[in-house]
């Protein structure tokens, strides 16, 4: 089941207590570390403990999630596929 | 022995926090690293004056990092695990990482986990032994609600900062016998934070 973007922006900016950004001013295909968001590692691992909370995705290899934390667009077909065969 | 000057000092509460904006990342922060960014801000000005690999940061944090420490181990059980972001601010020490990254500060630190009683004279040393030109000391004191039974102290929510240097006159010339931090920084009427 696919999930929308804008909700998934919305519990990236609750999960990182992200300040004076809403999820409208988050690009769906933005990269979400270094240049664009602007998130660094300790987020990194903050987002693989929202995906366990909120969507049940256990992430045990880091290589595994890298190319899901491209942007919100490839978190949310990562989240979708996951889902998918769970 | 030369003279050393308070060029800049400023406090700040929890008030200061809930209306305060400093980029993005400061919601991550825990409530210390909230309080000793926000109060040493308004001595940026003084801060750029100086390159900063020859500031010096001194901190105390009254009660290290207990109120984190407390929030952690309430969570420990949490699903999906504990928050990396709250593990990182179990370090007393963290405000003085967040002060360097905001202001550019990259001389030697010192961080006490207790009062302040020590944080200018330790400062003192830090500019009479040329290791530093200036010096950002800073004081927290935060007791959260779940502290107040631990630790038998009030809630509270405060932090002061003192700029120290060797040019002045800057507010004042530091004396001998007047080295109490919280007290110069309450009688020097620290101005408040202007957003």
């Amino acid at each position: 089941m696919a999930i929308a973007t804008t909700e998934l922006k919305a519990q990236i900016i609750e999960s990182l207590n992200l300040q004076d950004i809403t999820p409208d001013q988050i690009e769906d295909d933005a990269p979400l570390f270094g240049a664009g968001l602007g998130l660094d590692s300790i987020d990194a691992l903050e987002l693989v403990v929202m995906l366990e909370k909120n969507y049940g995705i256990v992430i045990k290899d880091i290589e595994e999630g890298r190319p899901a934390f491209r942007s919100v667009r490839t978190l949310a077909e990562f989240i979708a596929a996951r889902r998918s065969t769970s | 022995m030369s003279k050393l000057f308070i060029t800049a000092c400023s406090t700040a509460t929890r008030a200061d926090v809930a209306t305060a904006r400093l980029g993005n990342r400061f919601g991550r922060m825990d409530l210390a690293s909230q309080l000793a960014l926000l109060t040493v801000e308004p001595l940026a000005e003084q801060l750029r004056a100086i390159p900063g690999h020859r500031i010096a940061i001194v901190l105390a944090a009254r009660v290290g990092s207990l109120p984190t420490d407390v929030e952690y181990w309430k969570g420990r059980h949490a699903v999906g695990g504990l928050s990396p972001t709250l593990f990182t601010y179990t370090l007393p020490s963290a405000a003085i990482g967040e002060i360097a990254i905001r202001h550019g500060l990259t001389g030697p630190n010192l961080c006490f986990v207790g009062d302040s009683k020590d944080v200018l004279s330790e400062a003192v040393e830090l500019l009479q032994t040329d290791a530093a030109d200036g010096c950002v000391c800073v004081y927290t004191h935060v007791v959260s609600p779940d502290l107040t039974a631990m630790i038998s102290l009030p809630e509270t929510a405060q932090a002061g900062a003192i700029f120290l240097q060797r040019n002045g006159p800057g507010l004042m010339e530091l004396g001998e016998n007047r080295r109490d931090m919280e007290s110069l920084c309450a009688n020097l009427r620290a101005p408040k934070l202007t957003k």
